[in-house]
């Protein structure tokens, strides 16, 4: 049965041609770039901005977007709130309709940003309006950089440490945080409690991937796991540190039993609700990001409870003190209809003391620069102290950008989850596997 | 004019009449689709970003697809059992109700109303009371086992085991559309027939079977043929209950899609974060390609076993 | 077996109104009484468990924004105030309005569009037709994920973006779906019908306008139903077209109103789903009677 008769083949070709011929020619132009001038006449100007933040969020960011306004006079800033999902801007960017600047929590997508240069590389405007960029800790170059090319700054950032309830530790004995990973196993063992048919009542910590913010991911920072190699290959099973995470992790499972454990996950409530486990003292000890403070404060003011970093191997103290960063991006999207002026607005929400700290103190994240961080406008919780420590730490860093987006956390994840429910027996073959995998991905991408 | 001329001028004004007829689909389809459907073919054959130009990669997508991606045959795997477990389960229930509700009696629209509810409730409230209902901890459904002595649970959205008859049974709750269809057509059938087969001392079942079903049996055959369609482009509900599972509102980037354990990766569900999430639209493009071909392998196939049991108006089959 | 079918079965009903039914004997009245009973407890049954999740949602859209967050299933207290609040942080009545020009439209599109199809398609005979049926039904086999980026692209030109067009328009040249449907109801009626009109000398649009649609009735109201609904809740291409101009956000973009960066306010997504539903749900009850009790009326039906 013939579903097309021969006369439409030409048709479809042209048409593919014609195609072909409006996707090309679609690269920015390469050359100087401009950068404001705080003197001078400027011409009225309005620039749009697309935020992911919405409601009660949005609204605290407003006195950000009028100090703004106030600093540069002729600009007129025009923002868009919720967008969430990268697929507006992405679009946006391709259709040639972009806004003039972005703002994003995909960190993840930062190498595929910055690869296709869909958001700009932001060096020529550093070197042309001399900006110090030594104002940002190491870590936010890490996660902000790939392949040579800056795309993005920092807006605010997060921060992983360990949350720990003063008065279960001061019950089971415990006089202060645990620094070590065996100090924290040792310590979730004598908090614990478990009902009379064995499941679990209280848990001393949880370890099991999935939960809250313990990924492989996170414990990748733990444990100084490197995703790649100089030739960037997979790292994960020839970097040793990943075998060994991944040992300690299910032996720490096996204390409370794969299928206790599990069932005990199932049974929270929302992570961000007032009946958040570590809120309600279901568990004793937990991972979590700065954010978790000003939750705390809100829904559970008397729980006693402080924070410190998360606890490192035993055989490499010494990196005590460090934890997970990385937060929201915000960059110049190729296409912007008034870079300069995005550029400026772009240096002001991410290095601008007074913008970082009223932000900051609004949605709750650590700030993004030293002199932001040792403000003394910050109004946080005293616990709060720990996530800047953090931030400031010069070993504290996210993972190496990739081209393949969150591809590699991804298959890590899925193999985790496997290997943590007991259906792996061979480590190392199945962390191969899983390299392999992630090398064909960034070879396909490539 | 000979006959032959008669006929032949006929032949054509038919043609001329279904052409017009056909004209408001035929420009639509050539400006809205078929540039669309073309574009993503070539696609297909590229390595698109979404940001840059699309890079020619020939085959090297379908290769990938094929022979070093161990995902892409777990969402197959996934989307092939949802679509065997689910259509005709769908289709046994929607049916079961239809006929229950054939008959006028009062409380009938109420009992409809309720009935095609789940399809009027937005995706993400559907999926969210559902993972709520099956909660293995707090849910009702496991409570209700619980006090009937069950002892261990299915852990459902929770399990890799059981998680995706957790999404049967949302689909069953929204069966309310396809029952819709089957009312409409069990009201169809002439009253007489059955009184004829009355008469002639039938018994239920065998009205049933030689009456009821091949009277609706066009519509069988379009819940079935759609139900395989839209099995494979299985999305919405995936999408949502993995979310909702995870804790974390739609779209947060910490959530693991498909878990757990990949149980919940349905082809159309990886498709999506392949093409927009990883930036890999070109592949996305192959696997959708791929997808086409093996659904219209399985409507044409479907297609040809209809000329055995689908009845079109008194009047023989088509 | 084949299925008998006389010519005459149309024209019963007159006659039969003239004639009195005999009483039942009361054995076989028992036994009616004892199948209906069983029938409403079987569907009382499946509506109370079809009602659980709704009994969910509804109770969760009246608890306070911490309480909808926990397993606890009762409100405490009520927070009948929640659906005063939806109104207050979100302009739903502004969405309402949007979604409804968008649903109705393009339900007029859909209806007008698809039915002259379906008939070139079922009851016209015409070399090809049954290949044309296989292009129609292929365009639903492509998944939207794909075809939406040409699809965008092509709105980008036409300047569409951000406008309600890429949701109403495309709809005024057929749905694949609902031809399918049409098609199959189409096909149940009876070519004697059809052919009859046409000796009569009625051209393909008066046989389509005055015998198929009148008998088709109820499959119209289905897929007008249903495409209606479609559009109600379509979240994806609102999405995608409208997203960037919040002044015609449909509702169910809407309801993304009441979420943070890792705050949903679920009391009120519950609360706003549940006045979501509303519409609907009494345009529901309202079309079932064009089907269902529409058939008996017409008398075509014995």
């Amino acid at each position: 049965m013939k579903l097309i008769n021969g006369k439409a083949w030409p048709v479809a070709t042209a048409v593919i041609l014609a195609m072909t011929a409006c996707t090309a020619g679609d690269d920015d132009d390469a050359g100087g770039v401009e950068v404001l001038d705080p003197e001078g006449d400027h011409q009225p100007v309005t620039v749009s901005l697309w935020v992911p933040f919405t409601g009660r969020e949005f609204d605290g960011l407003q006195p950000v977007f009028d100090g703004f306004e106030a600093q540069y006079p002729w600009i007129t800033l025009d923002v868009t709130e919720g967008v969430e999902d990268d697929d507006q801007v992405v679009a946006a960017i391709r259709a040639g309709n972009p806004p003039d600047a972005v703002m994003s929590f995909s960190l993840d997508s930062v190498g595929q940003f910055c690869d296709s240069a869909a958001w700009q590389n932001l060096e020529p405007y550093i070197e042309a309006s001399d900006m110090d960029t030594s104002v940002f800790p190491e870590a936010v170059t890490r996660y902000t950089t790939f392949g040579g090319s800056t795309c993005a700054f920092p807006f605010l950032t997060d921060a992983m440490g360990l949350y720990y309830n003063i008065d279960m530790l001061d019950a089971a004995g415990i006089s202060e945080a645990p620094t070590t990973l065996d100090d924290l196993r040792a310590a979730a063992e004598s908090l614990t409690v478990r009902a009379p048919d064995g499941s679990i009542e209280v848990a001393g910590f949880v370890p099991w991937f999935g939960y809250s913010q313990f990924t492989p991911m996170e414990m990748s920072v733990i444990w100084d796991a490197d995703w790649y190699d100089e030739d960037g290959k997979s790292a994960v099973a020839s970097d040793p540190d990943w075998a060994e995470m991944f040992e300690w992790q299910r032996d720490f499972v096996d204390f409370y039993g794969a299928d206790n454990l599990n069932r005990f996950v199932a049974g929270q409530s929302d992570e961000f609700s007032a009946a958040n486990d570590f809120q309600t003292g279901r568990v004793a000890m937990n991972l979590d990001g700065e954010w978790r403070t000003s939750f705390i404060a809100d829904e559970a003011p008397d729980l006693p409870y402080d924070t410190a970093p998360f606890p490192v191997p035993a055989d490499n103290d010494d990196r005590y003190g460090i934890g997970r960063v990385g937060g929201t991006i915000i960059g110049l999207p190729r296409g912007s209809a008034h870079p300069a002026e995005a550029f400026a607005l772009l240096q002001y929400l991410a290095t601008d003391t007074d913008a970082v700290v009223t932000a900051s103190n609004s949605i709750g994240n650590v700030p993004s620069t030293h002199e932001a961080l040792e403000s003394p406008d910050l109004d946080q919780p005293p616990q709060f102290q720990t996530f800047l420590d953090i931030f400031a730490n010069p070993d504290s860093h996210y993972k190496d950008t990739s081209v393949v987006g969150a591809s590699d956390q991804e298959l890590l994840a899925a193999f985790a989850e496997r290997w943590q429910a007991g259906e792996i027996d061979d480590l190392q073959a199945g962390l191969e596997d899983v390299a392999r995998q992630i090398d064909d991905e960034v070879a396909q991408a490539g | 004019m000979t006959p032959k001329q008669r006929a032949r001028r006929r032949a054509a004004r038919r043609y001329r009449t279904a052409l017009l007829f056909m004209s408001p689909w035929l420009i639509g389809f050539a400006v809205f689709i078929l540039y669309p459907m073309l574009a993503s073919l070539y696609y297909s054959f590229t390595n698109y970003d979404l940001l840059s130009t699309p890079r020619f990669v020939g085959l090297e997508n379908y290769r990938f697809m094929f022979t070093k991606d161990p995902r892409y045959w777990q969402a197959m795997r996934n989307t092939l059992w949802i679509i065997a477990v689910g259509v005709p389960l769908q289709a046994l229930v929607a049916l079961g109700t239809a006929v229950l509700l054939t008959r006028p009696r009062r409380g009938s629209p109420v009992y409809r109303t309720i009935l095609f509810l789940p399809k009027m409730a937005p995706a993400v409230a559907a999926a969210l009371a559902f993972v709520f209902v099956f909660n293995p901890v707090t849910g009702p459904v496991n409570q209700l086992l619980d006090t009937a002595g069950v002892d261990k649970p299915p852990l459902w959205f929770f399990s890799p085991v059981w998680s995706k008859w957790g999404l049967v049974f949302l689909g069953l709750w929204g069966m309310g559309q396809t029952m819709i269809i089957y009312l409409a057509g069990l009201l169809d059938v002439p009253r007489h027939l059955y009184e004829a087969a009355d008469v002639e001392g039938a018994g239920p079942w065998q009205k049933f079977r030689f009456i009821t079903l091949p009277m609706i049996s066009p519509a069988l055959f379009f819940s079935v043929v759609t139900g395989v369609i839209y099995g494979f482009q299985y999305f919405t509900e995936a999408y949502v209950a993995s979310f909702a599972i995870a804790g974390q509102p739609t779209g947060s980037a910490a959530a693991e899609v498909g878990s757990p354990q990949g149980s919940l990766l349905f082809y159309s569900l990886y498709l999506y974060v392949k093409g927009f999430t990883d930036f890999r639209m070109g592949y996305a493009s192959a696997m959708a390609w791929v997808l086409f071909l093996i659904t219209m392998a399985c409507t044409l196939l479907l297609i040809r076993t209809s000329r055995r049991w689908v009845h079109y108006a008194a009047g023989g089959f088509r | 077996m084949t299925v008998l079918a006389p010519k005459v079965d149309r024209a019963l009903p007159a006659a039969r109104a003239g004639i009195r039914r005999r009483p039942e004997p009361a054995g076989v009245r028992r036994r009616r009484i004892l199948m209906e009973a069983g029938n409403h407890a079987l569907l009382v049954a499946v509506s109370a468990i079809f009602l659980l999740p709704f009994v969910f949602i509804v109770l969760t859209s009246l608890m306070s924004d911490q309480q909808a967050l926990t397993p606890a299933l009762w409100p405490r207290p009520f927070h009948f105030s929640n659906y005063a609040e939806v109104f207050r942080q979100s302009p739903l009545l502004r969405y309402t309005w949007n979604t409804f020009v968008i649903a109705s439209l393009s339900t007029l599109g859909v209806v007008v569009s698809c039915v002259p199809v379906a008939y070139a398609l079922s009851l016209l005979r015409w070399r090809g037709r049954q290949a044309m049926f296989l292009v129609v039904l292929s365009t639903i086999m492509l998944p939207i994920q794909v075809t939406v980026v040409p699809l965008y692209i092509i709105f980008t030109r036409l300047h569409w973006i951000g406008t309600m067009k890429p949701l109403i328009v495309p709809l005024f040249f057929g749905d694949a779906f609902s031809i399918f449907l049409l098609r199959q109801f189409f096909l149940t009626i009876p070519q004697e019908l059809v052919d009859a009109a046409r000796v009569d000398g009625a051209s393909e649009a008066r046989v389509m306008t005055s015998v198929v649609v009148p008998l088709a009735k109820p499959a119209i109201a289905a897929i007008a139903l249903f495409q209606f609904l479609y559009a109600w809740n379509d979240f994806f291409s609102p999405l995608l077209y409208l997203g960037e101009n919040k002044d015609l956000w449909t509702l169910s973009l809407g309801l993304a109103d009441f979420r943070g960066q890792f705050h949903t306010q679920w009391n009120l997504t519950m609360a706003a789903s549940v006045l979501f539903m509303l519409p609907v749900i009494l345009l529901f009850f309202a079309a079932q009677r064009v089907f269902v009790e529409g058939v008996t009326l017409t008398g075509v039906k014995g």
